[in-house]
């Protein structure tokens, strides 16, 4: 007889080490290696109250980490547990052995897959990252942009600068136009619908081409793996189907920036 | 392989059945048909169910954490654009939700085809009762006649038995061709061309519109569900796409509004799964329309002329 194996079944993982990173934000480093790429994603659960879907934030040789905005019922409560349940992989990731020079950009908690990019890359391809923040309180791995730096160009911006900030302030879009040769990169997008559809716009004018760009996109889930039906965008479940997808193939898509 | 049985053989191929399998049928419950455990051949009353045989592959309420090999079920009387659905369904849950998988798997469908349109149904205009994918597929086109298509899987329960004539054949696709002429066609091909994303039908059906779900749970197509921990469990429960909730997140709702929910429904079953499984998800049943407390009418999304609106 075969024994059908319950994908809704989550793993038992100790939280072998929490780092409060904000005033709202959290990481976790579960007691696991990472098996994911990254732009993968994971559904955490605490029993009695539910499940999140999130990113790893992770490389593919790390221990499994997470950086969580406290925001609801689980993600309020995930810190100040010792085990959580951990079901995953899901999803696909950044098309990233494609390509040789990518432009990353991340917004506010879009930042976990692209710390996993930059720290899958190790410095071995030309990396541009900018990643902006609302004010310079709300960036999150401060303690590791010196290490960053040697793997990848880092921009960072916020919308409000404080006495703290002597770094740049502004959108990301505003930063853009300062990366070299910039048309033949491609861009791996993550953050708030609106900061993703303002890069697209401006990206495309200064060159790049529909199918050079990626989005990371955000939907309810429940699920995971196509079978729940919450996070379709047009004929597409962005758990299965995504969560990255190519701006090409979904430009069209009238739900995409909602 | 065709075969040919009268009822006394019909009975028959039950008792064979019911040795492998826990039966259940449609039952007549104070005037309901209803699907439910059934003891003997003579339980059976064949009729449209209230409510489609989802349930038996899809949980309404059921605590997902624990996985339990289900029993072999062999379910009598299920109406073609009700057992349509779940070959529609496969195509999305199929191998990927395990409850749903292992349970297919575990559950033959005997499947009673109309040989008379019903009042509202319109399956004729997704290729009428008589249908490609089946289990068992039962015809009883004369008093004591039944034609019988069944899966090699389940030969071994009609040795004996007569296969069918070519006569016999030649009756039950001819009636079936009458059927599916006497059914009032809608233009179904091409929809998914046809509708519009800003039609006002969607604005129209959102002032009257209670969200009350109903379209979605008495749909035979309809699998989506939603997580809820309750203690110990984790509950799968039905969830509609009609109602707010269903997209919120905390970064907010892109389906804000009760004329996008609708639109959605439709355009998942005319227009998404079209182009991502090939496939319309819907029978023709017309459960939703029929269980619809307001009366939005999935006809009319199907005969609307949205170019002259
Ligand atoms: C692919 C993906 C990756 C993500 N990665 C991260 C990450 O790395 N870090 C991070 O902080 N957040 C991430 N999010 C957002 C995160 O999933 C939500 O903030 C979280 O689900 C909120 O759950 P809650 O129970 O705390 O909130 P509540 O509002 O109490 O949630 C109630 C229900 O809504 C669902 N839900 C609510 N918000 C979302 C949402 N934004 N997306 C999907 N489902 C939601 C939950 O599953 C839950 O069932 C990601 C979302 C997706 C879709
Ligand atoms: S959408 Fe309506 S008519 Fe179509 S299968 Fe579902 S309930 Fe039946
Ligand atoms: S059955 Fe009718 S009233 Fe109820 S949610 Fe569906 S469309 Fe709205
Ligand atoms: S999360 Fe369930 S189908 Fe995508």
């Amino acid at each position: 007889m075969t024994t059908i194996m319950n994908s809704f079944k989550p793993h038992e993982k100790r939280i072998a080490r929490k780092i409060k990173e904000t005033t709202d934000i959290f990481t976790i480093e579960i007691d696991m290696e990472s098996n994911s790429y990254p732009g993968q994603f994971y559904e955490l659960s605490i029993l009695g109250i539910g499940e999140a879907p999130i990113s790893a934030a992770s490389s593919s040789s790390e221990k499994l980490k997470f950086t969580i905005r406290s925001i609801g019922h689980v993600t309020s409560k995930i810190f100040e547990q010792d085990v959580i349940g951990v079901r995953g992989p899901y999803g696909n990731y950044w098309p990233f052995k494609e390509y040789d020079r990518i432009l990353a950009i991340a917004g506010g908690i879009g930042i976990p897959p692209i710390r996993a990019l930059i720290h899958e890359l190790e410095g071995k391809k030309d990396l541009w990252v900018i990643y902006g923040a609302r004010t310079p309180s709300d960036l999150v791995y401060k303690y590791e942009f010196d290490q960053w730096r040697n793997k990848a160009n880092l921009i960072l911006t916020v919308d409000r600068g404080d006495e703290s900030w002597n770094g740049k302030v502004g959108l990301v879009t505003k930063y853009i136009p300062e990366i070299p040769d910039l048309k033949n990169m491609a861009a791996f997008l993550i953050g708030p619908p609106i900061m993703m559809e303002n890069s697209v716009k401006d990206l495309l004018k200064y060159g790049l081409q529909p199918e050079n760009i990626f989005l990371s996109l955000e939907r309810r889930m429940e699920c995971g793996f196509g079978v729940c039906g919450h996070c379709n965008v047009g004929h597409f479940y962005v758990c299965e189907d995504g969560p990255i997808f190519r701006y090409s193939e979904v430009s069209n898509l009238p739900e995409l920036f909602l | 392989m065709i075969y040919s049985l009268n009822a006394e053989e019909m009975a028959q191929l039950y008792e064979r059945i019911s040795k492998e399998f826990e039966t259940y049928g449609t039952v007549d419950i104070q005037g309901d048909i209803t699907f439910s455990r059934i003891e003997s051949y003579d339980e059976l009353r064949i009729g449209r169910s209230d409510k489609p045989p989802k349930e038996f592959l899809i949980g309404r309420n059921e605590n997902v954490l624990v996985f339990t090999e289900p029993n072999k079920k062999a379910v009598f009387g299920v109406m073609s654009c009700d057992l349509k659905g779940f070959y529609i369904m496969d195509k999305q849950i199929y191998g990927k939700d395990p409850f749903y998988t292992a349970r297919r798997d575990n559950t033959v469908f005997i499947n009673y085809v109309c040989t008379e349109p019903c009042e509202t149904g319109f399956c004729s205009s997704f290729g009428g009762p008589l249908l490609n994918d089946y289990q068992i597929q039962v015809i009883n086109y004369e008093n004591d006649k039944y034609l019988i298509y069944a899966d090699d899987a389940y030969k071994s329960f009609f040795e004996g038995f007569k296969q069918a004539s070519k006569e016999e054949i030649s009756k039950v696709e001819k009636l079936m061709h009458n059927f599916n002429m006497k059914q009032k066609k809608h233009e179904v091909e091409g929809i998914e061309n046809r509708i519009k994303w800003n039609s006002k039908l969607w604005d129209e059906y959102a002032k009257i519109c209670i969200q009350c779900g109903a379209c979605n749970y008495s749909c035979p197509t309809c699998y989506c569900f939603d997580l809820n921990d309750v203690g110990e469990e984790r509950f799968r429960e039905w969830d509609s796409c009609i109602l707010a909730g269903f997209t919120k997140t905390s970064a907010g709702n892109p389906r804000e509004s009760l004329a996008s929910r609708l639109r959605q429904r439709f355009y998942h079953k005319f227009v998404y799964y079209k182009k991502s499984k090939g496939e319309y998800l819907c029978t023709g049943c017309n459960r939703c329309t029929d269980d619809c407390p307001v009366d939005i009418e999935i006809k009319e999304v199907i005969d609307h002329d949205y170019n002259n609106e």
